[in-house]
């Protein structure tokens, strides 16, 4: 990762955490091709390359999700031709991932609801007591 | 003579993994793209491509899997 992308990745014991977590989802998921955790203020806690693009492009969708109802999502999943998005909300945190077409919806939101209550409740981002 | 039970495992065994290999090819057929949003409370709604809101997440979408690139390869 750039230097100057590396700047715009906030530097916390969350964030040690969330890049925890993001190795340990990619690591679980065969499917998954890149990912972000963002804080509350949707800052980029982790992502698997240019953190830049993962904040501007996963707030667009969780915008207009928001937009799309009369109230905030939960949950997103969009499957298209090229692949898979699943954006997941839980404890102030964010986790938005990309796969292969045709993963397993549930427990990719499994995973990562596992891994933001984690890192939410101070541990490694590694989910397993959440399991 | 009945058939040795080992073959009828075989068999059975057999059976199952053409049956999951039928559904997932038809799975993979049917399967249009969607766009699925979940609220708290369970409930979920489906937004079609050619609605706006479905068109601005399949943009918004798109973006991130150009991002996310292809799997790095181990």
């Amino acid at each position: 990762m750039p230097d100057a992308e590396m700047s715009s990745v906030e530097v916390t014991p969350a964030a040690d955490a969330a890049e925890s977590a993001l190795a340990y989802l990619t690591e679980m998921s065969p499917d998954l091709r890149g990912g972000a955790i963002l804080g509350g203020d949707g800052a980029v806690l982790a992502a698997s390359n240019s953190p830049n693009r993962w904040r501007e492009d996963a707030a667009a969708l969780l915008e207009v999700a928001d937009r799309a109802g009369a109230e905030p999502v939960e949950q997103v999943h969009i499957a298209t031709e090229q692949g898979e998005v699943f954006a997941l909300r839980h404890a102030g945190l964010a986790a938005v991932v990309v796969s292969e077409r045709f993963a397993l919806a549930s427990l990719m939101f499994f995973d990562m609801r596992s891994v933001l209550r984690d890192i939410a409740a101070g541990g490694d981002g590694k989910g397993l007591d959440a399991a | 003579m009945p058939p040795k039970p080992h073959r009828v495992l075989l068999d059975r065994v057999s059976g199952y993994a053409d049956e999951a290999a039928a559904y997932m090819r038809r799975r993979r057929v049917s399967r249009l793209p969607f766009a699925r949003l979940y609220y708290s409370g369970g409930r979920a709604g489906d937004h079609a491509g050619d609605s706006l809101a479905g068109a601005e997440l399949f943009v918004a979408a798109g973006r991130l899997i150009e991002v996310a690139g292809k799997r790095p390869r181990p």
